[in-house]
């Protein structure tokens, strides 16, 4: 692999790269197709049992009901000959009938797509729109003040991005349609009841997207024509939108990830405002193992996820234009080092709340002090059971915040190997992946590595890397098409040194802050497995399951929520400032 | 490959095109609701309204389909379809239908209609639970009167007839597929469904109802899983009722606004008889001794459930009076490590399996908790994969007494047996009780089953559960059925 070659291949000239590009994403497909078709074997129960079940949830499964219902499924023998006939059929356009309720797969399939994608697109514009709000301000006083873009995006951007997508849909719900009437509290009726939805999918991942732009933002200020257009006298105005410009390029392909992401697993808010989405057919049919509706949503998912991956690549190459062949781009170090004193403080502020809930009981149940109001006996209030918040939120810290950073790092390991080795930027398996519905890839990783939180931690890991490689490629696909890349190129350098002194010192500082403000994020996702049996023990204090079992007590006890939103938020605002990059050499 | 810059912004307009496209996605709404029920129910139909399937209750729910006998509050039998019936000396059944019932597509209700319909329930896969282990065999003897054959004598067929999976369809329901019958415009309920889908169904008035034109003219169901959005659209007044009522929703909902009823649903901890620590009869006493299921009544169901002492509620009055059982002297637990396991299918369990385990605890006993979804653990609940669980169960399904429940869950070879519990005596007590014509007997049977069982100690009783549904000023006539079969009646008059 050296760097020339991704240059011209790059402009594709290069017939071997130009094939291998199709072959990789037709077998990932295809390995997802057998995974799929595999999943009662993995899971290890009995099909017609799940089905049974889906279909009547007290029923005995005897014997002879099994039996049945097993003759009327006419299952298949194995998972290869099943994936195959099922591929035979699809080919053929046929997607077959569902298991449980024996209605044709394709409609269903075609009507919840259409559902879910207008959903996610509102969401990611929404992320759009709320990603450059929140780094505009920096922007403004950039262009007017020849300064840094300042810190301000960080705190606003990480506060957002730790809000848990669930709880945002039920403050939304009880403030918003029941509180104001300003909405419908459910249902797919007309544009009305998509606005509740789309904002609480759309806010959390807005303030990921944040942090992606105002890591452009600073990085292209340090770049030499900003200086140059500024020595001519241009106008702030046309320095502004040129600066957005090559700021919202690099986060497109991030939008688009945030698009195919959320169509398969919005799952609670669809459930929330009752919206006949995909994510939710999909987690029925994985859960009731009906393989015909769990192939035919991933199916969609995965080809969705394709167009969508590609249409990010193009997306990034139009918007920067001819600049990206043409040594055009000069990359460079951003100026500012962020403060001390801020994520000082704040950290300083978490650790001290989690210390003196340290030396409170975690796991004294008093059911007669149910969802206590905060009171000088429990200063954070108590939980459905009677155990003390503040007690539960000290304990639960390291373990949150722990498997949080764990699985952070190793998406930024990942995400960063791939990203800035990868050949030609194009769709591939990360898109495959990143479009499976979290259900499915949860089960699969229980059945491969049983319940705990290491499985937990592996799932979460398993799709959180894409959004750090897709960045990193963004970044390096600029870093390539610069000045010092390619005289380091023309000098005879190799491509571990390329990679080494270019790509990846170029590339690490944005993309770490990027996964830093993911942990609050992952440490979510961590706790959405548990119903699988993934993910801390039940009773474990850990965050994301306080969460989780609190917010159906949102309206009644806040306290019980708001306690480990506002540590999650904390900790997204430390991560974000803190300093990703060594002092100027 | 040079994309032109201009297509940037094209193709985020695309994006933008898409969400307004999908808007011709919406299902359709906001017709006249003047005079009509908004109904917002928490399960979703599963298998497209096939009575075949939990989505029979649906059915009965909204009053779309009837059978032929019916429960009443008391759990009394009662006439519905059919108007009286007999069993011969050989067993057979002979049910006099009644005369004036038409299905919702103006075909007149006749005998041959009721035999088909009934020897297609049997023929279902699987048969519908009230037939399981029943062979059943129908013939209309006139134009108004069911012959049925069972191959052994059937001492409570009308009771078992009055299953909501055994509901009476025109025959137009079956001619497309007799395995998953179509019921839209099929019934011959009160209300016609005229359309599902789409997390939504509709239904008219019948007003060649037997008994009489129904109060509301139509009914437009919502499908709502979420219990917050709900109950969130009865308190913004987008439908007028909700049924499966949370425990924390109920708080904050007037009295007036709430029906509750007790139901035959009781939450207990099952301890496993056949492996690991609760085979020893003494650490299953010591772990029914530490359990105190007051506060779970009070705490966790925030006194909206009954704590018991058996495996049957306060609702079923037969059972008040029970005998105090002679269980083992408890043993020492001495940090005895045990598991617990309970499913997250109902928000309250995971609560009382935390609340339990803390009891189990604090009586030296180490307790690791596992919550699952149920479809996920099934096979390790069944298998006795756990050293306890905790689970709830509906023990009045078909009929009016607990025998089929009994047997599934506390014989040798019951399918349901998460106890995995297995007491010769008790098998037997259970093939007598089965036996018995009069309900009287079947009940003062399953009381001294009940004894038996909880003389091992092998279920710990925490609490009766009681069904809740919300209903909006001026909706009356909301049935009260504690066996959840009715909901949306003739009766029931819109605001």
């Amino acid at each position: 692999m050296s760097a020339p070659t991704q240059e011209r291949s790059g402009r594709g000239t290069a017939a071997a790269s130009g094939l291998r590009g199709p072959l990789t994403v037709l077998a990932s497909c295809a390995g997802v197709a057998f995974v799929v078709g595999a999943l009662p074997w993995l899971s290890g129960n009995d099909p017609a049992q799940t089905v049974l079940r889906a279909r009547s949830a007290e029923r005995e499964a005897d014997a002879q009901a099994l039996e049945s219902v097993r003759r009327e499924l006419d299952l298949p023998s194995g998972p290869v000959t099943g994936t195959l006939e099922w591929m035979g059929g699809a080919l053929r356009g046929d997607l077959g009938v569902s298991w449980v309720s024996g209605a044709p797969v394709a409609p269903s399939i075609a009507s919840a797509l259409g559902v879910s994608a207008a959903l996610a697109a509102a969401a990611a514009l929404i992320a759009l729109a709320t990603g450059l709000l929140v780094v505009l301000p920096g922007l403004v006083r950039a262009v007017r003040s020849h300064r840094g873009p300042g810190r301000g995006a960080d705190v606003t951007g990480a506060a957002l991005a730790s809000t848990p997508d669930f709880l945002l849909a039920s403050v939304l719900l009880s403030v918003v349609a029941v509180g104001w009437g300003l909405a419908p509290t459910s249902g797919w009726e007309g544009p009305a009841h998509m606005v509740l939805p789309a904002l609480a999918l759309g806010l959390p991942a807005g303030g990921l997207i944040s942090r992606v732009l105002a890591g452009a933002l600073s990085a292209t200020l340090a770049e030499a024509w900003v200086r140059t257009w500024r020595a001519v006298g241009c106008s702030p105005a046309v320095l502004a939108l040129s600066l957005l410009r090559r700021t919202v390029a690099v986060a497109l392909p991030q939008v688009l990830l945030v698009f195919a992401g959320l169509m398969g697993s919005s799952v609670i808010v669809e459930s929330v405002f009752a919206v006949p989405g995909l994510g939710h057919t999909a987690l029925d049919g994985v859960l009731a193992q009906d393989l015909p509706r769990v192939q035919g949503a991933v199916a969609a998912l995965v080809v969705m996820g394709l167009a969508v991956g590609g249409a990010g690549i193009l997306l990034h190459r139009a918007l920067l234009g001819p600049a990206l062949g043409s040594a055009g781009l000069s990359p460079a170090v951003a100026a500012g080092a962020p403060p001390r004193s801020l994520p000082a403080l704040l950290g300083g502020v978490l650790v001290a709340v989690v210390a003196l809930g340290l030396l409170r009981d975690p796991d004294a149940v008093g059911l007669t002090a149910r969802l206590e109001a905060p009171s000088p006996a429990h200063p954070l209030g108590t939980d459905a059971l009677g155990r003390d918040v503040w007690a539960r939120f000290g304990h639960g810290a390291l373990i949150s915040v722990g498997a949080g950073v764990a699985v952070s790092l190793v998406a930024l390991a990942v995400g960063t190997a791939v990203g800035v080795c990868g050949r030609r930027a194009r769709a591939g398996a990360a898109d495959v992946l990143n479009a499976l519905p979290p259900v499915l890839v949860g089960v699969l990783v229980a059945a491969v590595a049983g319940p705990g939180l290491g499985g937990a931690m592996a799932a979460v890991a398993a799709v959180a890397w894409i959004p750090i490689a897709v960045h990193a490629r963004t970044l390096a696909t600029e870093v390539r098409a610069s000045g010092f890349h390619l005289a380091a190129v023309a000098g005879g350098a190799g491509p571990v040194w390329l990679a080494r002194r270019h790509l990846v010192p170029s590339v690490l500082p944005a993309v770490s802050r990027h996964a830093l403000m993911r942990i609050p994020h992952n440490t979510l996702a961590l706790a959405g497995l548990s119903f699988l049996g993934l993910g801390a023990p039940h009773d474990s204090p850990e965050w994301g399951a306080m969460l989780a079992e609190g917010v159906r007590y949102v309206e009644r006890a806040p306290w019980v929520v708001a306690v480990p939103a506002l540590g999650l938020a904390l900790l997204g605002a430390v991560a974000s400032l803190v300093r990703t990059r060594r002092p100027e050499r | 490959m040079r994309v032109s810059p201009s297509r940037g912004p094209a193709l985020l307009g695309a994006l933008t095109a898409l969400v307004l496209l999908a808007t011709g996605c919406f299902t359709d709404g906001g017709q006249d609701t003047e005079g009509r029920l908004g109904v917002a129910l928490a399960f979703p139909p599963v298998k497209q309204m096939s009575p075949f399937s939990d989505d029979a209750l649906l059915l009965g729910r909204v009053g779309a389909a009837e059978p032929l006998t019916r429960l009443d509050e008391e759990g009394e039998l009662q006439p519905l379809l059919a108007q009286d019936w007999d069993q011969d000396e050989d067993g057979a059944w002979t049910l006099q239908l009644r005369e004036d019932v038409t299905f919702h597509d103006g075909t007149p209700m006749e005998a041959e209609h009721v035999a088909d319909a009934l020897e297609h329930a049997s023929a279902a896969s699987p048969r519908p639970r009230a037939l399981a282990g029943t062979d059943l065999e129908a013939d209309a003897e006139d134009e108004h009167t069911v012959r049925i054959e069972t191959g052994e004598a059937d001492p409570i067929l009308p009771q078992r007839l009055s299953a909501p999976e055994l509901a009476i369809l025109a025959p137009s329901a079956y001619e497309e597929d007799p395995a998953a019958p179509d019921p839209v415009g099929a019934g011959t309920g009160p209300f016609e469904l005229t359309e599902v889908g789409g997390g939504s169904a509709t239904l008219e008035a019948h007003t060649g109802y037997w008994n009489g034109a129904p109060s509301a003219q139509g009914v437009d169901v919502d499908f709502v899983e979420n219990d917050a959005s709900r109950v969130g659209g009865l308190r913004t007044g987008e439908v007028d009722v909700v049924d499966a009522v949370p425990i924390v929703e109920a708080e904050a909902m007037d009295e007036d606004e709430l029906v509750e009823v007790p139901i035959p649903r009781t939450v207990g901890v099952l301890l496993n008889n056949e492996s690991g620590a609760f085979t020893d009869p003494g650490l299953r006493a010591a772990a029914a001794g530490a359990v105190d299921n007051a506060p779970v009544a009070e705490g966790v169901y925030e006194g909206r459930a009954d704590a018991v002492e058996g495996l049957y509620g306060p609702v079923s009055d037969w059972a008040v009076q029970r005998p105090r059982p002679e269980g083992a002297d408890p043993g020492d637990a001495g940090g005895e490590a045990i598991t617990l396991a309970t499913y997250d299918d109902r928000p309250e369990l995971p609560e009382a399996a935390s609340a339990v385990a803390e009891d189990l605890r604090s009586a030296g006993f180490e307790v690791e908790v596992t919550v699952q979804d149920f479809a996920t653990m099934e096979t390790d609940l069944m298998e006795g994969a756990y050293d306890a669980v905790i689970g709830t169960r509906s023990y009045l399904v078909e009929t009016n007494d607990p025998v089929n429940y009994l047997a599934s869950d506390w014989s040798c070879e019951g399918s349901y047996n998460l106890a995995r519990f297995c007491e010769e005596d008790i098998d037997t007590m259970i093939a007598e009780a089965a036996g018995h014509t009069e309900p009287e007997e079947r009940h003062e049977a399953a009381v001294e089953i009940e004894e038996a069982v909880l003389a091992t100690d092998s279920f710990v009783p925490l609490v009766a559960e009681r069904a809740r549904v919300g209903v909006a000023e001026g909706v009356e006539g909301v049935a009260q059925d504690p066996l959840e079969r009715t909901l949306v009646t003739e009766r029931t008059q819109a605001p």
